[in-house]
């Protein structure tokens, strides 16, 4: 992500070498297209409408230089770009209309700033005269917009164009990477600039200085801290992915001999048959890892924030532990737990140094503690879902046959429920950067718009979408974005016809007060066809694995269309606002 | 309850203000106080926000979400005596013909506070000081009858002998004054 900041100034000028020929001037339509192309950007997902025609008339000469995917609704364009932006490790940019156009963008633009994920919207806006007039197509998106982006600016003369877009791609993409919004008035974007276009990338802002190098007085506190501990365990958050500080990782742990557990975003930084790695965390994480938790007596957290899915009740979490945070953003530092050693900088640059200060360990006794919750959840959940021969298809056996298929290479974008957890629990990720969900915001319709994103960042990577019946049905028109632009995404609908996760609370928190749960599904397969892609309906559990080969070796998209048990739970389960050592298996 | 000042040094951009609000107001934090102005530096924005809170944790915390924003420079939270502070308050005070005559010796005097505009039947005078001082010269001013009362949000400074330069340094931010 900081790459960019490394990269010598590129300074792109309009003006004509010979002084003595006038300058062409141009619009800041043509401005915002100079500036995109100057940072790189080869895709854009977008929607137009009044308010932004200017940009794509504009557009419309730059379509060899930026590849513009129409989507079909602004929500998609944002998750599309959030999907991008996980695989590239850089912004996804959307382009929409103002008003309904910018405040459908507002679902994807809060689920980017919670889970950190880099992106730039650029949204029309009315022309500077009418702001404020309540004029046709006009919201407030500043206002609206401002506690859920990392930054946002609005352009109202062309002469802005370059200096703010080159702030806005260094905020979204250094630091704590986020969501960062323009919103363009049509009057600047039609208006000739009064100086020649000059583009220089941001490298710096006086007020943001994201600190990159832990201080290395932090450093040597948590090397202490490590040295010393008996039972120590390492969490690693989403932190880890976005500095890509994977290998940086492996070596810390292998050196000190560390067990290794991921939140549900951190899921994929290390191989799950790594043999410290002992699972994941949170509310339908694995057993060990968090009753485990409770042992420990130093807590390494990693780019995580303590999110109450994985704590729990925060007021019961680790307090017999010392906490060592390391985190870039330094506002995460004591915000839920408090931290004895805390580290603030990039997960890369904090864990070389760090690595470099701990000593050889052996924590063999201790690991293995982790190994008798595992036979105890292997006993009493896995083996039973995985070799259920009654009733329908069971989730975890599509997961853990695909898991299977695919070697654990592939990259699974989820949704958000139970389908979401029981990915997580099955896949047997060995490639880094692998799940991309809707962590922290759980947003419903991320994935099939998400999975299409992540494809076309990552072309050379088999992206399988696990949806939900409920989930897909908020974005399944993104179908035709899909097939329009010919990417090979696979999407498994793992249809039990309820809102799983929400029937599953009713069930064990609400004595089975089944309240507006159960869903009328339409054909899904007939929906898929009508947008001219293939899909078939697998419900015998013999026809499982063919149905898998059939979509997988399917030249271009595919959906695939399970049939699986209607009222399945997913265990474990730490229920809301318990402590994680009060974890049920059923 | 303990009050809190809190000051927050940010470029003088547009919507500043809200993005800094709504960080109050998401956790249900009341705005006592808040002034704002630039300071002598060039395009260098201070906002003094008085709150109240029970726990010093949680003003913390504040105050590095505050610190996050993006057009922030420096935040600092002080308690009442790590600061020196004021506050200005007007009263206009009605003087119709055959009223109780004001007593100037002892407004200035005693209260330290001063007539600055003579109207026809009403005078404003104003005060400075802090909150109880503005309050006691309140007390004593309502025997005649106010018709207008403005108080206005806290300024302070703090009583560490670090500058602002040392928090925004010279080389970075011109005087402008």
């Amino acid at each position: 992500m900081e790459a960019i900041a490394s990269i010598a100034p590129e300074v792109i000028e309009t003006t004509p070498s010979v002084s003595n020929t006038v300058p062409k001037l141009i619009s800041g339509s043509e401005a915002l297209m100079m500036g995109l192309v100057a940072e790189g950007v080869d895709t854009i997902f977008g929607y137009p409408g009044g308010a932004i025609m200017p940009v794509y008339d504009a557009l419309y000469d730059y379509q060899d230089r930026i590849n513009h995917i129409l989507v079909r609704h602004e929500q998609g364009a944002g998750h599309a770009a959030q999907g991008y932006a996980r695989m590239q490790s850089r912004a996804g940019v959307c382009l929409v209309t103002s008003g309904p156009g910018a405040t459908n963008l507002v679902t994807a633009i809060a689920d980017a700033q919670i889970d950190s994920t880099p992106m730039v919207c650029i949204v029309g806006q009315v022309a500077k005269r009418l702001l404020g007039t309540d004029a046709f197509q006009e919201a407030d998106v500043m206002g609206v917009t401002m506690p859920i982006t990392k930054w946002n600016y609005q352009i109202t003369n062309a002469d802005e164009v370059p200096e703010i877009l080159s702030k806005a791609f260094y905020i979204a993409q250094s630091g704590r990477p986020g969501p960062v919004l323009i919103d363009m008035t049509k009057s600047a974007q039609l208006e000739l600039m009064t100086k020649p276009f000059v583009y220089e990338r941001c490298q710096s802002i006086i007020s943001y200085r994201p600190r990159r190098i832990p201080k290395q007085e932090q450093v040597e506190v948590a090397a202490r801290l490590i040295n010393n501990a008996k039972r120590p365990y390492v969490l690693v958050g989403h932190g880890v992915q976005i500095a890509k500080a994977e290998d940086e990782l492996r070596l810390f742990v292998e050196k000190t001999g560390i067990p290794v557990a991921t939140t549900l975003l951190g899921q994929s930084t290390i191989s799950t048959d790594h043999p410290l790695y002992v699972g994941w965390l949170g509310m339908h994480g694995n057993y060990g890892p968090n009753v485990m938790t409770d042992q420990a007596d130093v807590i390494i957290a990693i780019g995580m924030r303590f999110d109450d899915r994985v704590t729990g009740d925060a007021s019961k979490y680790i307090k017999q532990a010392k906490v060592v945070h390391i985190e870039i953003d330094p506002s995460e530092i004591d915000k839920i737990i408090r931290a004895d050693a805390p580290v603030v900088g990039d997960a890369k640059e904090a864990l070389k140094a760090l690595t470099a200060l701990v000593e050889p360990n052996d924590h063999t006794i201790w690991r293995n503690e982790f190994r008798k919750y595992d036979t105890i959840e292997y006993e009493q959940i896995t083996l039973p879902e995985l070799t259920s021969t009654e009733g329908k298809i069971r989730m975890a056996e599509v997961i853990d046959m695909l898991s299977k298929k695919t070697n654990g290479e592939a990259v699974l974008v989820t949704d958000v429920g139970q389908h979401q957890m029981m990915a997580s629990r099955y896949y047997q990720f060995r490639r880094p950067n692998s799940l991309v969900t809707s962590g922290g915001m759980g947003t419903m319709g991320f994935a099939l718009p998400a999975a299409f994103g992540a494809q076309v960042g990552a072309p050379d990577r088999q992206i399988v979408a696990i949806i939900g019946d409920g989930c897909f049905q908020m974005t399944l028109q993104e179908l035709g974005t899909i097939v329009q632009n010919k990417q090979p995404v696979k999407a498994i609908i793992l249809n039990n016809n309820f809102l799983g996760m929400v029937r599953q609370w009713q069930q064990l928190f609400h004595e089975r007060r089944y309240s507006f749960v159960e869903l009328q599904n339409p054909d899904f397969i007939t929906i898929a066809r009508g947008f001219g892609m293939d899909g078939q309906t697998c419900d015998k559990r013999e026809s499982l694995s063919d149905a898998l080969d059939t979509m997988l070796n399917h030249d271009g998209p595919f959906l695939l269309e399970v049939i699986v048990e209607k009222e399945e739970n997913v265990f474990p389960m730490v229920p809301a606002g318990t402590s994680v050592a009060q974890i049920r298996l059923k | 309850m303990t009050t809190y000042t809190i000051c927050i040094f940010t470029e003088n951009t547009i919507g500043l203000l809200n993005r800094i609000t709504i960080i109050f107001t998401r956790r249900r934090i009341n705005i006592e106080s808040l002034t704002v102005s630039e300071t002598e530096r060039k395009g260098v924005s201070r906002f003094t926000i008085v709150i109240k809170h029970e726990s010093r944790e949680e003003v913390e915390k504040l105050v590095r979400q505050i610190r996050k924003i993006v057009e922030v420079l420096a935040v600092f939270g002080y308690l009442n005596e790590e600061i020196v502070y004021n506050e200005i308050a007007l009263f206009k005070v009605s003087t119709p013909l055959g009223s109780k005559p004001l007593d100037v010796e002892t407004i200035n005097q005693q209260y330290k506070a001063w007539v600055v505009y003579w109207g026809l039947d009403y005078v404003v005078i104003e005060k400075t000081g802090n909150d109880t001082e503005i309050f006691e010269f309140f007390g004593y001013i309502k025997q005649y009858d106010i018709l207008e009362f403005v108080r206005s949000g806290r300024v302070a400074v703090g009583k560490t002998e670090k500058g602002l330069v040392e928090y925004l340094p010279e080389s970075e931010w011109a005087y402008y004054l």
